[in-house]
């Protein structure tokens, strides 16, 4: 008996024993892990990490154009599949676990991507310094972007910047808008740095670009790209709660400067549309332009004001931008939780007349440059060379006759005429209207086009809400502002 | 009699005739003792040594017995055992047997390899038998135990045909983890898995790896299980008994045991059922006025649907779901043998049709047991299953593309028509993303086939019998797999994927799974010379592996006419995904049987370590330890009475790849990509830990009429698997990590009374109660909203707090005067208050009625179903003031009228058989029995809350994040008429 009962417990630690350990470690056998590339960052991981980047960046554009673009009355989703959809930007208030906790989580998804990328570049010894160098540069650029977009929406909240800690440290602090800017222009600056120090080293991205900086596929000519969103980042900042510590000037004189060294064509036109843009595609494991919404379906419709508000050409016929970008649906869509039928649609995403879901949206484009040194003219208080610059823009892009604004035409009607063209320019590709009517305190100006509707503007402050979760992990109520 | 032919009387089936030491025959006869009718199959065996022997056709028997007086004791599966002291000179006997309704005499698991007589139990648990199954119909296992489990919370996630059924015992023990009990067949661990069917790709309601294909209703694998090869089902709900299994026993384990070979002449029975089902319960339709219509649609949108200056109302629930589809199951079972080798076979087909267009399930199974037995000490179990299980399933639940057909049928007006007008079906033009519910119905596939085989052996060896010892050397093992494959398809022809750039999916996913497991295990009774105590010792070890994978592909842009997924123009949603999952366990066991058998102590502990965990080679121990006391004729002679205690530490293994941070591949401009998945994993991750203690009594009235099961239980799970959710700002959307603290308590009670036991009349009447509380006791934070918690706070979501309850719901309830900001409230929890069961069997001379009443208190759910139909002003009542304001609470994002009280009464099931007289059948090719059943499922549901169904599930098996009511398939009632004759 005892012999027995010994022989079976030999048999048995033989076979824990024998059970060889590689059986229980079984690897992450459906993805890479993270730890793989912080800890073997080789070159061609390194690769796909950086194309993870633009496609992180890419990510949460549409929501950014459509959901913004409904609080601007651009258009609206009439899906009818998630009521606060439309309910929360033409109703409100925005909820901070609904519609308005969107374009956050996304964009600092891509933050943490880009750290990590940062990290593992550090640890790698398959890239020059030179490919380091340019590597850096392009995701500090990126990560200014994505800094950009949140702090759009959420201006006077402010937004935590120094995200790079590891999830179970306490979070982020939040610092105020004007700081946001400071960090976004400090990260484009020291992108500029490091891509300059790449281009003069001569040394290609070690990585393959996409299709949609055709032109800006060097360190050096990506550098016009990060010069460009700089000079974006400045404008903004100069409308910011305090912008530009207070003295807005410094801030439009820095974004001319930023111009200078950008892509930016002054004068010439034929370059509106030229820039840089995400890319989209049908490709499997791509991501499709899903704001290329045939007319037959019922999700995304413009809404009958940009036809209405637009200026004429000569003979009568509305401003052309009004006219290229709406079509009429081809069904009606009719809820019946809200009063405004779909008759509208966007041909903005559309090639030659089409649907295609291949088609990119932009970044920042050569018009958007204009605008921007338009506004930083009105800024600088040069309103005659603004005024050049919007002249431009209406005879180019909308065939309008030139403005009637004069020398003795109040700055406010500079800045109204800015934003004309700015909402007409950019319609359904930047959230335009919305946030340029609050960072010049004339969300009024937007109507709530429905009874009883109410334009996001909330009480005070008029902008997004931090997002629930954000408030609740910092054990603070929700609708916090910290 | 010895401890042995208590103990493991499983074990010990060797039909030994001329042991040594026997000099003269008993025979005798047994039959039952109400009816007086003959009982084959009883097992007989002479008290204190190996002889024993089983009664014939005629319940008559011989056996071999030593000199002197003697004691034979009798047993068989529904009656209550019978010990019989035989003098030396007597050479016959006559034995009547009583029915066992209460399952008492049941022998319970109480280790890896070895078992308990029920009635020496030291825990709590619950025996149903296949019998009560048979009298029910049911169309998978899991739903013929509802209302029969004290304790356990067994709910369908939506009304359709076929699997999709969660079972909770003993309340909610995580929020991330396998919410599922553990389910061993014959002694393999079977896959309960549901595999989603990728419908998702055609609902859009979520992506590949994401929640949203927990949204496509799929079924679980126990639905495979062929309810009729059920000889019984062993619940074991708390740790104090399911901790010999591990850290799979969280949630409690079910042990299914099919039927097996009797020895002696074959026997055949033939079952015939048919029936229909048709809706229970589904949504009115809002009839409009002109005016109210033009109100919410405005003028021109109205005019085309006017008739003589009135709108019509279409009830486009009846037109989707009014059908009365019929159900069939034809089914055959045969078993006999001799001494050495029993076999049981079985085959069956069924199809139930669902109440939808093309939705039904259907289930081939074919069963063969196998018991041979080679000599005294060496016997192999055998069972083998396999099956086929179709099951179309339609478009239902959760949608963002208008093709669940539940879901779109909320934003139609009833002044519509959707029926075909010469085989052309119209195209709605207040609708949901172009949907034509009808049309979905009619032409869009989402089929599941799926071909499993379980097989299972047990061998024993009587290894050394001595005065004192028997050892048993027992190695046990099987292995169930499975392959399941999905098509999902919706044609261009659909209206709303015309409206999509490439109209027209094709889906095709895969899965498949093997599961094995074995372990041995020695088995050693110690019988002291004059000591009034046994004690058996068991160690063993246990290894076990499942390996899953699973694969999906889409094809858009389908040319006309073409299903396969090489004729589209576009392919997307591929994916692949291989876990493997392997265990190892090391037991040992001691159980103390003294005082008479009165006092019955088990302890034991198994360590096991599993590749899941972060630290995949450290050992967790799970001990546990447990005591029952018997007071014999406390209450009356032949009464019994037993006070039991235990306690027990049980877990619940990570998933696969929790413990891992993952990048997350992807195409851009056609450069592979790596980005970093929003959920941080726990490189330290360690399995789940609960911590119960239980207590309680059995009371077995005199004679075995009536009986009391009563226990208060309460378990604590810490380290459990928590997914905060970071500051967004974080870059992560989830942080998984082990913390916090869970605690779950209740009282189980199961009364059972036969208040009349006659030749011609009897009624088993059984009161099942539960009531159980459960709350978060700590949390390392603030609070967290489990993953699909719902959809928002304008809607009702669930949300773990500490000192809350775990299944608590909030939500937006009002907006503060002063800030205008949104008041955020308790709102409920889904635990129930309470539920109670009647089941009762009423025989009357050849007429058997059987009945099954539910009830459930307390609860809520969110329906939001109601609230498609609210925020589109398409309630019924919408007119109304109740009507309007939950209208404009929609408009606004007030959470309150979406989250209902889920009380109900329900009539699971009626049942009545008639057992025909032997005149009947008597012409018919050697017929021994016939019998006739109508049944009646579902027949009727009394609630206030105004969903499908109080019990269904959007997010299909879930631990917290049940009851959410979105579009799901609607429930049924059905009627059956079942004919059963043996042969």
């Amino acid at each position: 008996m005892k012999t027995t009962t010994r022989s079976f417990l030999v048999l048995a630690i033989a076979l824990a024993a024998g059970a060889c350990n590689d059986f229980f470690n079984v690897p992450q056998t459906n993805q890479p892990t993270l730890d793989d590339l912080l800890n073997h960052p080789t070159r061609d991981k390194l690769a796909a990490a950086a194309n993870g980047i633009f496609a992180g960046a890419s990510g949460d554009i549409q929501s950014f154009i459509w959901r913004v673009g409904s609080m601007g009355r651009e258009g609206i989703n009439l899906s009818g599949n998630n009521t606060p959809d439309y309910s929360e930007p033409y109703f409100g208030p925005l909820s901070g676990s609904g519609f308005g906790a969107a374009i956050w989580g996304g964009r600092y998804a891509n933050i943490r991507s880009i750290n990590i990328y940062l990290q593992a570049l550090g640890k790698t010894t398959e890239l020059s310094a030179g490919e380091i160098a340019a590597s850096r540069g392009m995701a500090q650029t990126f990560k200014a972007l994505a800094l950009l977009y949140v702090i759009e929406t959420r201006g006077p909240l402010g937004a935590p910047v120094d995200v790079d800690r590891p999830v179970t440290a306490a979070p982020a602090p939040f610092v105020s808008e004007d700081s946001v800017y400071g960090y976004i222009i400090g990260l484009l600056d020291s992108a500029q740095t490091n891509l300059k120090a790449a281009n003069t080293a001569g040394t290609p991205f070690p990585f393959s670009m996409p299709a949609g900086f055709f032109t800006f596929t060097d360190p050096g000519e990506f550098n016009e790209v990060n010069r460009a969103i700089a000079a974006k980042a400045e404008v903004f900042r100069a409308t910011a709660l305090n912008g530009c510590n207070g003295t807005p000037a410094n801030c439009y004189t820095a974004a001319e400067t930023d111009l200078a060294a950008s892509f930016y064509q002054p004068g010439d036109s034929t370059y509106f549309k030229y820039g840089a843009s995400f890319d989209f595609s049908t490709d499997g494991g791509d991501q499709v332009n899903g704001l290329s919404d045939p007319l037959n379906s019922s999700t995304y419709y413009a809404l009958p004001d940009f036809l209405v508000d637009a200026d004429t050409q000569v003979g009568g016929a509305k401003d052309l931008r009004a006219l290229s970008k709406i079509v009429p649906a081809q069904d009606t869509q009719v809820l019946g939780g809200i009063p405004i039928n779909g008759q509208l649609k966007f041909t903005v995403y559309f090639t030659g007349g089409a649907v295609d879901l291949n088609h990119s949206i932009p970044i920042i484009r050569d018009e958007e440059l204009a605008l921007l040194d338009a506004e930083a003219q009105i800024g600088l208080n040069n309103l005659a060379a603004a005024n050049t610059i919007l002249n431009l823009v209406r005879k180019a892009s909308g065939n309008l006759p030139p403005d009637t604004l004069t020398g003795g035409s109040p700055k406010a009607a500079y800045i109204a005429e800015l934003l004309y063209n700015r909402r007409y320019s950019l319609m359904w590709e930047q959230g335009t209207r919305w946030v340029d009517a609050r960072r010049y305190g004339l969300l009024g100006t937007i109507p709530t086009d429905i009874p009883n509707g109410n334009v996001p503007a909330g009480a005070v402050p008029q902008v997004m809400p931090i997002p629930d979760n954000e408030c609740n992990a910092r054990g603070l109520a929700s609708g916090c502002a910290p | 009699m010895t401890k042995a032919s208590w103990v493991l009387p499983v074990l010990l089936f060797s039909f030994t005739t001329a042991a040594l030491g026997q000099t003269r025959v008993i025979s005798g006869r047994v039959t039952a003792s109400v009816t007086g009718e003959p009982l084959p199959g009883v097992t007989v065996a002479v008290v204190g040594t190996q002889s024993l022997a089983l009664t014939q056709t005629d319940g008559r028997f011989s056996i071999g017995a030593p000199p002197g007086d003697v004691h034979l004791l009798f047993r068989k599966i529904g009656y209550q055992h019978r010990d019989v002291p035989v003098t030396a000179v007597q050479d016959s006997v006559t034995v009547t047997m009583e029915l066992d309704v209460f399952v008492l005499d049941a022998v319970v698991v109480n280790g890896q390899a070895t078992s308990v007589e029920r009635r020496n139990a030291t825990t709590g648990n619950t025996v149903v038998m296949g019998t009560d199954i048979g009298t029910q119909p049911a169309q998978t296992v899991d739903k013929a135990l509802q209302g029969k489990v004290p304790g356990a919370i067994i709910s369908q996630n939506s009304g359709a045909p076929g699997g999709g059924v969660q079972v909770q015992l003993r309340g909610v023990n995580t929020v991330l983890g396998n919410p599922d009990p553990l389910y061993v067949v014959d002694g393999v661990i079977y896959s309960n898995i549901s595999i989603p069917s990728g419908l998702s790709t055609a609902t859009g309601s979520g992506s590949n790896r994401g929640s949203g294909q927990l949204q496509d209703d799929p079924v679980n694998r126990l639905a495979d299980l062929n309810p009729n090869d059920i000889e019984s089902i062993q619940v074991l709900p708390g740790a104090a008994a399911s901790a010999i299994y591990g850290s799979k026993a969280a949630n409690g384990v079910i042990i299914v045991k099919t039927k097996r070979g009797q020895a002696g002449k074959a026997t055949a029975t033939v079952t015939q059922r048919l029936g229909y089902s048709e809706l229970l319960r589904g949504y009115g339709t809002r009839s409009f006025t002109v005016a109210e219509a033009e109100s919410l649609y405005g003028v021109g949108a109205v005019t085309p649907y006017i008739v003589n200056g009135q709108l019509p109302t279409y009830d486009h629930m009846q037109e989707l779901a009014g059908g009365k589809p019929m159900s069939y199951q034809t089914s055959l079972e045969v078993t006999g043998g001799d001494d050495h080798t029993r076999y049981f076979l079985s085959g069956s087909t069924s199809q139930d049709n669902g109440i939808i267009q093309n939705t039904g399930a259907g289930r081939q199974t074919l069963r063969l047991n196998l018991d041979q037995t080679f000599s005294d000490r060496l016997k192999l179990q055998f069972s083998s299953a396999f099956n086929r299980t179709q099951t179309d399933r339609g478009f239902t639940n959760n949608d963002n593309a208008g093709a669940s057909v539940t879901y779109a049928i909320a934003y139609i007006p009833g002044f519509e028509p959707l029926v075909p007008v010469n085989g052309v079906y119209p195209q709605p033009s207040i609708t949901y993303l172009s949907s034509n519910p009808l049309q979905t119905a009619a032409l869009a596939t989402n089929d599941e086939v799926a071909l499993g085989f379980t097989a299972g052996g047990n061998l024993t060896y009587q290894a050394l019998t001595t005065d004192h010892h028997n050892l048993q050397f027992i190695a046990a093992g099987g292995i169930d797999m499975f392959n399941q494959k999905n098509t999902v398809i919706a044609p261009p022809e659909l209206y709303f994927e015309q409206a999509l750039a490439a109209p027209g999916l094709s889906t095709l996913s895969n899965g498949d799974a093997r599961y094995w497991n074995w372990n041995v295990n020695l088995v050693d009774q110690f019988t002291p010379t004059a000591a009034n105590y046994h004690l058996t010792s068991s160690t063993g070890v246990q290894v076990e592996d499942a390996e899953l994978s699973r694969g999906r592909l889409s094809a858009f842009g389908l040319l006309p006419g073409q299903t396969n997924i090489d004729q589209g123009s576009l392919i997307g949603n591929v994916f692949e995904d291989n876990e493997a999952k392997r265990t190892l366990a090391f037991y040992a066991q001691e159980e103390l049987l003294a005082k008479d058998e009165r006092l019955d102590i088990t302890g034991a502990v198994r360590a096991e370590r599993n590749s899941n965990n972060g630290a995949t080679d450290r050992y967790y121990l799970y001990p546990r330890l447990s005591a029952s006391y018997r007071f014999p004729d406390l209450l009356g002679v032949g009464s019994d009475f037993k006070v039991r205690a235990g306690y027990g530490e049980t877990g619940n293994q990570p998933s696969f790849g929790q413990k891992f941070t993952d990048l997350d591949a992807g195409v851009y401009s056609k450069h592979s990509t790596t980005t970093v998945d929003p959920t941080a994993g726990d490189a330290g991750l360690r399995p789940e830990r609960v911590r119960e203690i239980e207590g309680g009594f059995d009371a077995t009235l005199a004679d075995g009429r009536g009986s009391v099961e009563l226990t208060v239980y309460r378990r604590h799970t810490t380290d459990v698997f928590l997914s905060r959710t970071p500051a967004p700002s974080s870059g992560f959307s989830t942080q998984i990590f082990n913390g916090g603290e869970l605690m779950n308590e209740g009282i189980e009670l199961g009364v059972g009374y036969t208040p009349v036991q006659t030749r011609d009349f009897s009624w088993v009447s059984r009161v099942n109660f539960n009531t159980a509380r459960n709350e978060v006791v700590s949390l390392p934070f603030p609070g967290f909203r489990p993953p699909n918690a719902g959809f928002g706070l304008a809607f009702g979501e669930f949300f773990l707090q500490p000192g809350k309850p775990t299944t608590q719901i909030i939500g937006q309830i009002g907006i503060d005067p002063v800030t205008g900001n949104f008041i955020v409230g308790y709102m409920g929890q889904t635990n129930p208050k309470f539920v109670m069961s009647f089941p009762q069997d009423i025989r009357y001379k050849r007429l058997s009625l059987n009945m099954l009443l539910t009830w459930q208190y307390g609860g809520v759910a969110q329906n939001q179903t109601l609230s498609l139909y609210d925020c589109n002003g398409l309630s019924p009542d919408q007119a109304t003031p109740a009507g309007q304001q939950r209208f404009a609470d929609c408009g606004i994002g007030i959470a309150t009228p979406f989250v209902q009280s889920t009380s109900f009464l329900r009539l699971q099931n009626l049942s009545l058989s008639y057992e025909a007289p032997e005149s009947w059948y008597r012409y018919f090719g050697g017929a021994s029995s016939l019998r006739f059943t109508v049944s009646a499922q579902n027949l009727f549901l009394i609630t206030g809350y105004t969903g499908y169904d109080p019990q269904v599930s959007n997010y299909g098996e879930q631990a917290v994040v049940r009851n959410i009511d979105l579009g799901p398939y609607p429930p049924s009632r059905s009627f059956t008429f079942t004919i059963s004759a043996g042969f």
